[in-house]
């Protein structure tokens, strides 16, 4: 059993996350009047429906699209040198420091105590479509996976393989990939929780929403 | 102090607070003046100090009722529209105590109800004449706004208790008993939940355009769909200080001043919407929308007011006496019959006229009905038809009818049977000839030219006139010219690339190349793209928009739109081909002012039905977009709520094939009355279809809607509608569509 | 033709490099030839490849761009705009044969030019309908069926029945029809029928599924060849479009499950050393002289591949146009001289005359001599399907001579990880003799002199198809 307290306390030492946000693909760059040491605020609403503070609007090909902050945060750092130049795709734009929700660090406590399935192999992953169409249905937590079970579709030099879901049997309690999203080999797939240990884990979420204060 | 004193008094200051409430904040001194009264009476009546109390009370309230009868005269629109929701004014169950001799509530008890906000119950008349009694039934049904009591909603219903209602009314239909419709609802419960706000109220004006039975209704507080949920009735009748609009007016206000969620409008804003939707009894009444005002006392009727439900009782009776009385055969009889009714001084309880009606009398009901809203509200729009045009359009309505009548009910017939006969003697003859060919057959297949002939066929080029695939769009959105991409909204979760504008408007018809999401086209693409080329022919294009209430500022806005979009009302109707499939087509264009519908749009709506029906044309509404009623035409807008659906309830019993399909965003009014009430449905990928929009959602029930609520697939989980289509393959489905559901004659069933 | 002339209409441009890996640094090879500059992309996955290393090299870090995707139109646009290029090489696959992106290339308010066919050319001989209605208006031998959908389930029968009776005729044993949804593709909606009786059920199975899948029940009816040999016909034009020439024929005949092409010869046949059961020479002569035929009649105005089977009988049929470069135009190149200027790349042909520079040459000036043959090193397991492998190379040796050609994007330096977005071609390796015995002979010599080894994360070492070419050289150009 995993010592949650000590893991909290790890984490409280550092409660930060940088985050970098890119540009998404080439264009011209235009940053919004922001400055260093501003706090921008991620997608809101309870459906997270309404989008983030711009950070500013990348134009490419007569499109001008905004570009948002993915989470809460204060910003560390502004490539102001690329106002209004062309950048291309991937070049680091704004640095958020972000403090860890609650939900996050409940996220990271889980990562420890589910079991987690890992890419055997660097390639994009994606559900069977049984599979994605339940947990689009519901939610991911209603699918019950066995070992042996043919669960991914493993996507790489344009073929596509069957993946078969190898541990014990639970359910799917996490999910750690998105769509189209580039995976190493080794990086955590999902995180399945056996049905009898579903107990534990309600605990431990419990125990993260009381301790865990968000500013 | 004496009992009946308080009790006197309490009423008194109930009074006050009504007053206060109304005005708010305004004839500051006429309350100020009540309150020194009440106050020093009831003062001095406290310590014993009065002589004679009874007469000192009386003064107070002569007082009382002098300051509100002047204050009556003061009343503008917005203090009416307080008048009607304030917690004091009647509300259905006092009525039906005072109002009717007896009677069983049979929609549920208070709160144990599906839905406390409609009520339901059967209730009794009784009336003498002579020595005899009789005792007349009726079903009551109306919205309970029960002086407050919050499980009541404010009388908003929500879709399960309209459904209630149209059950009840089935029930009414059945027994042969009239129906008196109470409305008291500030509008209807904006969900979509199972039957949805919008279907729901369509299904119950759709059944109330053929209900069997008398109907009466009585308005009070007539707010928009949720009062033609049950308001279609043979006599309308309404309370002197009731309003009946199209919105309410802080809805028009908001709408009026462009606001964002969230944001209030100003009282002066709210005031001047109020004013100028014309929704009081008087303006209704010369529009013709209802046909009788009853008085209420100053200020409006409360629970204590017994005289005023005398006079109810009264109006009530006469009006449903009319309406059976109108339904008779001979025309002296109904003359003298109705001369009598209307006339003040006869004791309408000592008339007794049956209220059950033979089979005849119900179909010359529904056809009066039915005729009378029609003919509703034609004045609104502007006809800028030609004299000679009108005369000669009538004239060829006259003198082709007998050529129609010929031509589909006597000629189809017959032509079937020949085709059917016709049919069989070719069998024979193939058959025939099959026998006689077959030796030669057998010969032939042996001839070796046979194989150079089939070598030629399978590897020559074949002849291929119609290469349907290489059809290209006759039209194609002005937005293709512009070098630009656009992002799909999709592409956060279908990871869609930047659609190039040229692509996209063009040869994609405004469809994503990888998910399928639609862009709005312009309402001509599908006029160009969809009938077959050069097929469409528009009618009454004349037929203009106008501003029937002079709405402040809205004609320059009515003539902003038409030049903008060229056309001259929001609603093109035109007859059209595909495939060589004739129709009629009503096109809702979401371009001319968000696509609302009024007067004029609903007058074209009404005139294509009659030709598609005449014509035996199947009828097609295509809705590219609608807002709801054009609110700044008020209750001319409304009315074409039951108008339209009546249209369309008299060409679908005639045998005719109507169809509805939307696009883009389809809201309010008209989903929840001509289009709603289709049993064919479908609309186009991507398209919002649904009652009230997330903003009013959010202001009327202070609920967070999910994004996606009114999504057409949401739609078609719902029941909503019947499917989907794909831009691209509308003019396929759509040939498929009447084909099967039209069958071979597409019209007759 | 004037040099000078010829110097100022490339003078001016600056070409796109829209593609990555090998084909990528094969244009930029071609563009430094002629002295043209230009600009070249990569995505963050691909930063490594050799194409990325060449273009720094030969073009410096400014002619370099990082996108997104080379999916991604508007990145290429973006980039074009940014570099200001003046035309675009789109390579091979990408959007090499997109009619769209050739004219969203050539219509857009900046305009520029696309390497390639125009595109109107590449909308109509991408459809594979009207390829066959117009080869069949031509005279071209197509495969024996119906040349447009057919709708009408009566109809369709009678055509099938003609094609099993005349494969009957013909002496076929076991006729078989093929039933395909006309606007389907990339081997959806097609079914084999063997058995006249079947084929009602089996018609009606697929156009249902056309309907659903396409909303277009139309079904093209053919006969099913079985036993072919696949060749192809090498065009290149300039922008007038009058005055094709063709650069041979390639036999590509050996390929993997998938129909993936794994080694190409040139010529298509040598009846000169071989012998055949038909008279081989004049089908080559035959499909040449039909494609140049369809060539000039559409106008066509850049290189392409007219792509045929052979059966064994000896009949060619049209099967598709390429419209584009093809992976093995270098063998086709390898084995061509023109008369005065010497070895011929096909790639520079392409961007000179794409340019508008006139071709300047006739089918006369062009020689033929010796057989190529093509290798396509995949990391691959031909044993399992040929499912990609995925990790690091770390060996990658073979003994050079003077005649082979490698052409490979994996960098000089090892290890290099292999990205795993693409198609796992590694290399390719042209070999070339003075007859198939002599070129033959080479290719094995070549696979043994071959040392490619490679480790992934899993443990597994490197899986290559050398094998797999070794075995089947032995079969090339035999029926």
């Amino acid at each position: 059993m995993i010592d949650i307290s000590e893991l909290l306390d790890a984490i409280k030492s550092s409660p930060y996350r940088e985050i970098v946000v890119a540009a998404p693909h080439t264009g011209r760059m235009s940053f919004a009047a922001l400055e260093t040491g501003m706090c921008v605020h991620g997608p809101q609403g309870q459906w997270k429906e309404m989008p983030g503070t711009t950070l500013g609007t990348l134009e490419r090909e007569g499109n001008p699209k905004p570009i948002c902050a993915p989470e809460n945060g204060e910003i560390c750092r502004i490539h102001k040198e690329l106002d209004g130049g062309f950048v291309e795709a991937g070049a680091p734009l704004v640095v958020l420091r972000h403090m860890l929700t609650r939900d996050e660090v409940q996220r990271i406590i889980l990562q420890k105590t589910l079991y987690l399935f890992r890419a055997p192999e660097r390639a994009k992953y994606y559900f069977t479509p049984e599979t994605d169409k339940k947990i689009r249905a519901t939610d991911a937590h209603s699918v019950t996976i066995r070992d042996g079970m043919e669960l991914f579709i493993m996507s790489r030099m344009k073929r596509e393989v069957p993946l078969h879901y190898a541990g014990p049997d639970g359910v799917i309690y996490e999910i750690y990939f998105k769509y189209n999203e580039n995976l190493d080999a080794g990086a955590p797939l999902i995180g399945v929780c056996p049905r009898d240990h579903l107990h534990v884990i309600q605990d431990m979420i419990a125990r993260v929403q009381t301790e865990w204060t968000e500013t | 102090m004496h009992n009946n004193i308080e009790k006197r008094l309490q009423n008194l200051r109930e009074r006050l607070a009504y007053i206060t409430d109304i005005f708010t904040g305004k004839h500051k001194d006429s309350v100020t003046l009540l309150e020194e009264r009440l106050a020093s009476f009831a003062g001095r009546a406290l310590s014993g100090a009065c002589e004679s109390a009874y007469a000192e009370l009386s003064g107070v309230e002569d007082i009382f009722a002098y300051v509100e009868r002047r204050l009556e005269k003061t009343l503008t629109p917005m203090d009416r529209v307080r008048v009607v929701r304030h917690p004091q004014r009647v509300c259905l169950r006092d009525i039906l105590e005072n109002v009717y001799d007896n009677f069983t509530e049979v929609g549920g008890q208070d709160e144990h109800s599906l839905d406390p906000s409609m009520l339901i119950a059967r209730a009794v008349i009784t009336r003498r004449r002579g020595k005899k009694t009789y005792m007349q039934s009726v079903m009551v049904i109306g919205q309970e706004k029960g002086h407050g009591a919050e499980y009541r909603n404010g009388g908003s219903v929500k879709p399960w208790g309209n459904a209630k209602a149209l059950q009840y009314m089935g029930v009414a239909e059945t027994e042969g008993i009239p129906i008196h419709a109470y409305i008291f609802t500030p509008g209807s419960y904006p969900i979509e939940d199972y039957p949805g706000a919008a279907q729901q109220i369509a299904r119950n004006i759709y059944n109330m355009a053929g209900l069997r039975v008398p109907v009466v209704a009585v308005i009070s507080e007539g707010g928009s769909g949720g009062a033609e949920a049950i308001g279609l009735a043979d006599r309308r009748l309404m309370l002197s200080h009731g309003y009946y609009s199209v919105i309410s007016p802080e809805g028009a206000a908001a709408i009026e001043g462009r606001l964002k969620n969230g944001q209030r409008a100003s009282p002066e804003l709210i005031e001047h919407c109020a004013a100028n939707l014309k929704i009081q009894a008087e303006d209704n009444l010369k529009f013709g929308y209802i046909d009788r005002i009853i008085q209420e006392p100053p200020l409006g009727a409360r629970p204590w007011h017994f005289d005023f439900f005398r006079s109810l009782r009264q109006e009530l009776i006469r009006a449903t006496d009319e309406v059976v009385i109108s339904t008779r055969k001979t025309p002296v009889l109904r003359g003298l019959a109705l001369a009598r009714h209307r006339n003040p001084e006869n004791d309408i309880d000592h008339l007794y006229i049956r209220w059950g009606l033979s089979g005849g009398a119900k179909t010359r009901l529904v056809q009066r009905r039915q005729r009378k809203l029609l003919r509703l509200s034609r004045q609104a729009a502007r006809d800028r038809r030609p004299f000679l045009t009108k005369t000669a359009t009538a004239f060829w309505d006259w003198i082709s009818k007998p050529w129609v009548v010929f031509k589909y009910d006597f000629y189809r017939k017959h032509q079937r049977w020949i085709t059917t006969l016709m049919e069989e003697i070719n069998n024979e003859i193939d058959m025939f000839k099959y026998r006689l060919l077959s030796p030669w057959r057998k010969f032939s297949r042996r001839l070796p030219n046979r194989t150079e002939n089939k070598a030629k066929e399978l590897t020559a080029l074949s002849s291929w006139k119609e290469d349907s695939r290489s059809r290209r769009w006759d039209y194609l959105s002005p937005r293709y010219k512009a070098d630009r991409t656009l992002t799909c909204p999709n592409s956060e979760s279908y990871g869609c690339l930047d659609l190039w504008g040229p692509d996209l408007f063009a040869e994609f018809a405004g469809v994503c190349s990888h998910c399928g999401y639609h862009f709005p086209m312009e309402p001509e693409w599908y006029v160009r793209n969809v009938f077959d080329t050069g097929s469409t022919f528009e009618f009454n294009s004349e037929i203009e928009a106008g501003n029937p209430l002079d709405f402040p500022d809205f004609s320059e806005r009515i003539s902003q739109a038409k030049k903008k979009t060229g056309a001259k009302s929001g609603c093109m109707t035109f007859e059209a081909r595909i495939d060589n499939i004739k129709m009629v087509v009503v096109m809702f264009m979401g371009t001319f002012r968000g696509g609302s519908v009024g007067a004029a749009e609903g007058y074209k709506f009404v005139e294509a039905a009659a030709r598609a029906a005449k014509k035996r044309y199947p009828f097609l509404a295509y809705v590219h977009g609608t807002a709801g009623i054009r609110i700044q035409e008020g209750t001319h807008g409304l009315i074409q709520m039951p108008r339209c659906t009546v249209a369309v309830r008299r060409y679908i019993e005639a045998g005719g094939l109507y169809m509805v399909l939307y696009d883009t965003n389809s809201f309010a009014g008209p989903v929840a009355s001509f289009l709603g009430c289709s049993p064919y449905q479908f609309a186009v990928r991507s398209s919002n279809i649904g009652f009230a929009g997330p903003g009013v959602i959010k202001e009327t029930t202070g609920m967070d809607i999910p994004p996606k609520y009114h999504r057409s697939y949401r739609a078609l989980s719902r029941g909503h509608i019947q499917g989907i289509w794909d831009r691209r393959q509308i003019r396929a489905n759509l040939k498929q569509a009447l084909l099967t559901i039209g069958g071979r004659n597409l019209y007759y069933r | 033709m004037s040099s000078a002339k010829t110097g100022n209409i490339l003078h001016n441009h600056k070409i796109l490099v829209a593609n990555r890996g090998e084909i990528a640094m094969r244009i930029m090879r071609a563009c430094g030839k002629l002295g043209i500059p230009f600009a070249a992309i990569h995505t963050a996955e691909d930063a490594a490849s050799g194409h990325v290393l060449l273009a720094r090299a030969k073009g410096g870090e400014k002619s370099l761009f990082r996108v997104s995707s080379y999916h991604d139109a508007n990145e290429l646009m973006s980039v074009a705009d940014e570099a200001a290029c003046t035309a675009v090489h789109p390579g091979y696959g990408f959007f090499a044969e997109d009619f769209r992106f050739a004219r969203r290339v050539t219509k857009r308010d900046r305009k520029m030019i696309f390497i390639g066919p125009s595109w109107k050319i590449i909308r109509e001989l991408g459809d594979k309908i009207n390829t066959k209605r117009l080869a069949r208006s031509l005279g071209v031998p197509t495969v024996p069926g119906s040349d447009r959908p057919i709708y009408d389930e009566m109809e369709a029968e009678r055509i099938a029945k003609t094609i099993f009776e005349f494969q009957e005729q013909q002496g076929i044993t076991h006729p078989l029809v093929l039933v395909k949804a006309s606007a389907g593709g990339g081997g959806m909606g097609i079914e084999e029928v063997y058995d006249p009786d079947q084929f009602r059920s089996v018609y009606r199975r697929v156009r249902n599924y056309a309907l659903r899948q396409f909303k277009d029940e139309g079904v093209l009816i053919e006969q099913r060849i079985m036993d072919f040999n696949h060749l192809e016909v090498q065009i290149v034009s300039d922008r007038t479009g009058s005055n094709p020439v063709h650069f041979g024929t390639r036999n590509c005949s050996i390929q993997s499950t998938g129909l993936q092409k794994r080694i190409e010869v040139a010529p298509g046949f040598t009846p000169q050393a071989l012998r055949y059961s038909f008279d081989a020479q004049k089908v080559l002569d035959d499909i040449v002289a039909y494609s140049l035929k369809m060539a000039r009649s559409v106008g066509y105005d850049n290189v392409g591949t007219w792509e045929w089977i052979v059966t064994r009988k000896g009949e060619p049929f049209l099967m598709e146009v390429n419209t584009r470069i093809q992976v093995e135009n270098g063998v086709s190149a390898r084995i061509a001289k023109i008369r005065g200027q010497g070895g011929v790349d096909l790639i520079a042909e392409q961007i000179r005359t794409g340019l508008g520079e006139p071709l300047g040459y006739r089918q006369d000036d062009i020689d033929f001599e010796g057989v190529g043959i093509e290798y396509r090193l995949i990391a691959e397991d031909p044993d399992s399907n040929f499912t990609p492998w995925v990790g690091r190379i770390e060996r990658f040796d073979w003994k050079d001579a003077p005649w082979l050609t490698m052409l490979t994007h994996v960098p000089d330096k090892l290890p290099y990880e292999i990205p795993t977005e693409f198609d796992p071609n590694l290399a390719l390796a042209i070999i070339h003799g003075k007859d198939i015995q002599e070129a033959k002979a080479r290719g094995a010599a070549f696979l043994d002199s071959l040392s490619l080894t490679g480790q992934n994360d899993s443990g597994a070492s490197l899986k290559s198809n050398a094998a797999f070419l070794k075995d089947n050289t032995e079969r090339i150009l035999l029926f």
